[in-house]
């Protein structure tokens, strides 16, 4: 699995998409949104979809994203009638219980009821999450094509979440030293339910093989947790100790978050080099920790002075032209605060549809044009032998995910 | 018009190689391949091209054709990078960008957004309310006065109170005045509550009726009244809530659709604050029936106590002077149009046989000074 055939017959993927586009097209859509009260925002998603989906090429075939926004809208009203009548319900139940949190506890009886209340309407919501985060995988699968054939999954959304819920259970018992139990079994349970035309995935490897994609993350902890007992020994003893401690302590918080990133790409990118489709068309995948770091960093410098510099010349414009046409704000007996109050709330509004356009041009889709360069396929003349699969109708169209709220960037 | 491509046939993952030519007689493009079965003929006004192409020099066309598909397209696709050949399609064929919808959309549409809507009106209004008022009547009475108390605390934080009960007005002689002004109009009935009667300094002219037998009389109440008879017919309406567990069921029915209203809206744009405003419209009485059943709850217990029913007349017209017809903040007695009719109801009810004020004068004043 680790050793490539000594075959030419593979690709390297290629991305192509660039972020001035991708940022206007994104600020285009996120205005849009706006001006229609957030229902917009289903046709936004399909279009940067659609964008991103084609920037992706392989083996110089693009990817295509086939969803539409109407069904997405549609999809959401659905999950809305059934959402609003099981939390509508279970909330009423909960208050009935004397658990609400809306009300201030007096008693440590009423706390702990309190508490209770929480847990039960978070464990209530819980198999929806999961529910939900399967069917909207799903969902994209099914929306997606190369080569003119469907990608697809099986529908399984409640198997996943009762797996999900049991295998989180056994991540907090065992606090964390499981991790990559549940990591595995869940990306295996996925996987192996996904489709190309009528190709199958498959997840290779094993649970234990991802510890040591968890290096940095264990360094990191023992980093803070070694530094806090060093240093709490030195306050009682001598004074070195207790250096050495902040020391540890301070180098393991940083250490710790780059540990937690490094554990995200490198178990990813285990996960998919220990992948087959249609058990003969294998895959590698070496993204590197500190690309994804730097793309991060980056990209949040750039968008902060970006921001700035944009927010400083439309602010300072309008500053300008109020004073212009003679408007100071201290004549302002309320009427007259009308129109800065609303180029104020535009600004507002503007800079938040901003943020979230550059975000995606500069950070989001760096870190995917990395994923995707440093993916390839082996074995590729295989893939002429699958054919395509049937429709999906897509039940909910990532209804769920919508209404509750889980959809990433894309 | 001639040029080279490829083609993904739909069926298979497999790329064809081919060349597409116009097919003049049959306004169609043709697609010639040496992999391909036979030549393919796609009509020209059925091309489409896929959308928001991150490519800009590169042209994917499909059919529009009936399908299972979310949108009705052939599942093959013509991938075209031969420059002049998409140029000339893109500029003479117009139709390429047309979207269309599946037969029946606009019913789906509308189906869905009909049943969206129907869904969370039927909770809103009725299910919530009906499920409230049975649960409310379930409700054991230790819980539902535990629960009164965290609503008053909240009310009191609402209004400036720092403290739990630091607002609470507690001079000695008003306190016992108004002892006797809820005795007298309780005599004799079994209310279901330990009732619990208090003042609260703050200006705003408003009562109000909080869970588990609570009733909060504000300081500005009792100094916009005229005469203690008033005070005792607010005092009497609220009592008729509390009997009636109207507060109670208000407040289950709230919690469970402030939580239905934030999933609606979302909180991307702040979806919560709006959630808490249309919480506040929802809630702004306790319905019209409800305040109907409290009048007569009290007009009966103001004859009963020998008091004139119209006092209670008297302070919705005072309310009204202060107010106008329908907002401010004792919106809670004046939230329904059919004010003038229930001003009237109160002058039209049968007197008991009057036993004289509620409150002596002494009394009144000690009422007055409750606050200090």
């Amino acid at each position: 699995m680790t050793e490539a055939p000594p075959v030419p017959d593979n690709a390297i993927g290629e991305y192509t998409g660039d972020g001035k586009t991708l940022f206007w097209l994104a600020l285009r859509t996120s205005l849009l949104t706006l001006l229609t009260l957030g229902i917009y925002r289903f046709w936004a998603k399909t279009r940067i979809r659609r964008y991103t989906w084609s920037a992706t090429r392989l083996d110089g075939t693009r990817f295509e994203y086939t969803g539409t926004g109407l069904e997405k809208f549609l999809g959401f009203l659905m999950a809305v009638v059934i959402l609003a009548v099981y939390l509508g319900v279970l909330q009423l139940l909960l208050v009935w219980f004397g658990m609400t949190i809306f009300a201030a506890p007096e008693t440590p009886e009423q706390a702990v009821l309190q508490g209770m209340g929480l847990s039960v309407s978070a464990l209530a919501v819980t198999p929806l999450v999961f529910f939900a985060q399967y069917r909207a995988r799903r969902y994209r699968l099914a929306r997606t094509r190369w080569r003119g054939i469907r990608c697809g999954m099986d529908k399984a959304a409640w198997g996943y979440a009762f797996r999900a819920m049991g295998y989180w259970a056994l991540t907090l018992v065992s606090l964390g030293a499981l991790l990559p139990l549940m990591t595995f079994r869940l990306e295996k349970y996925m996987t192996e339910r996904s489709w190309f035309g009528d190709a199958r995935f498959e997840q290779h490897g094993s649970w234990t093989g991802m510890y040591r994609q968890m290096t940095h993350l264990l360094i990191g902890l023992a980093l803070v947790l070694g530094g806090l007992l060093t240093g709490s020994i030195g306050m009682a003893t001598d004074q070195p100790a207790l250096i050495i401690g902040y020391a540890g302590f301070a180098v393991g918080l940083v250490w710790f978050p780059i540990g937690v990133i490094s554990w995200r790409v490198q178990s990813f990118a285990y996960l998919t080099r220990h992948k087959t489709l249609g058990g003969r068309v294998t895959f590698d995948a070496q993204p590197e920790t500190k690309t994804v770091i730097l793309a991060w960093v980056v990209g949040s410098i750039v968008l902060a002075v970006a921001l700035s510099v944009a927010t400083g010349i439309i602010g300072g414009t309008v500053a300008t032209l109020l004073a212009g046409s003679g408007f100071a704000v201290e004549t302002g007996n309320g009427e007259h605060l009308f129109l800065p109050i609303v180029l104020a709330a535009l600004g507002y509004l503007l800079t938040l549809a901003a943020t979230q356009a550059g975000a995606l041009a500069a950070i989001v889709q760096p870190i995917l044009k990395h994923y995707v360069t440093t993916l390839t396929l082996l074995n590729l003349s295989a893939l002429d032998e699958i054919h395509q699969r049937a429709a999906d109708p897509g039940a909910d169209a990532e209804g769920f995910a919508d209404a509750l709220d889980l959809g990433g960037a894309l | 018009m001639q040029g080279a491509a490829h083609l993904y046939d739909g069926h298979s993952a497999r790329r064809h190689a081919v060349t597409v030519s116009l097919a003049r007689h049959d306004l169609a493009l043709r697609i010639d391949g040496s992999t391909l079965p036979a030549p393919l003929l796609w009509p020209l006004a059925d091309l489409r091209r896929l959308r928001d192409h991150a490519d800009a020099d590169q042209l994917v066309l499909t059919r529009h054709q009936d399908s299972k598909d979310e949108q009705p397209r052939d599942a093959a696709r013509l991938v075209i990078d031969d420059a002049p050949l998409a140029d000339w399609l893109r500029r003479t064929r117009p139709g390429l960008d047309r979207r269309d919808v599946t037969r029946g959309t606009g019913r789906r549409i509308a189906l869905r957004g009909t049943a969206a809507l129907a869904a969370v009106a039927l909770m809103l209004f009725v299910i919530l309310p009906a499920l409230a008022g049975t649960m409310a009547r379930l409700l054991p009475m230790d819980r539902e006065i535990a629960f009164g108390r965290s609503v008053k605390a909240q009310m009191e934080r609402f209004l400036g109170g720092s403290e739990l009960g630091g607002l609470d007005c507690t001079a000695p002689e008003g306190r016992a005045a108004l002892d006797e002004m809820v005795t007298r109009l309780t005599q004799g009935q079994d209310l279901g509550y330990p009732l619990q009667i208090s003042v609260i300094d703050h200006g705003m002219v408003n009562a109000f009726a909080v869970p588990g037998g609570q009733v909060v009389l504000l300081r500005g109440l009792i100094e916009a009244a005229d005469s203690p008879d008033g005070v005792a017919a607010v005092l009497a309406h609220e009592i008729g809530h509390v009997v009636h567990r109207d507060p109670t069921r208000e407040a289950l029915r709230a919690a469970g659709s402030v939580g239905l209203l934030g999933l609606l809206l979302g909180d991307v744009t702040g979806g919560a604050a709006i959630a808490g405003v249309a919480q506040r419209l929802i809630n702004a009485s306790y319905g019209q029936n409800a305040e109907s059943a409290a009048d007569a709850y009290a007009l009966d217990a103001l004859a009963q106590a020998g008091l004139p029913p119209s006092a209670l007349g008297d302070m919705f017209e005072m309310f009204r002077e202060r107010h106008g017809d329908t907002s401010g903040p004792v919106a809670h007695f004046l939230s329904h149009p059919q004010l003038s009719t229930r001003i009237d109801a109160a002058n039209a009810a049968a007197p008991g046989k009057a036993l004289g004020p509620v409150l002596d004068a002494a009394q009144w004043q000690a009422l007055r000074n409750i606050c200090g």
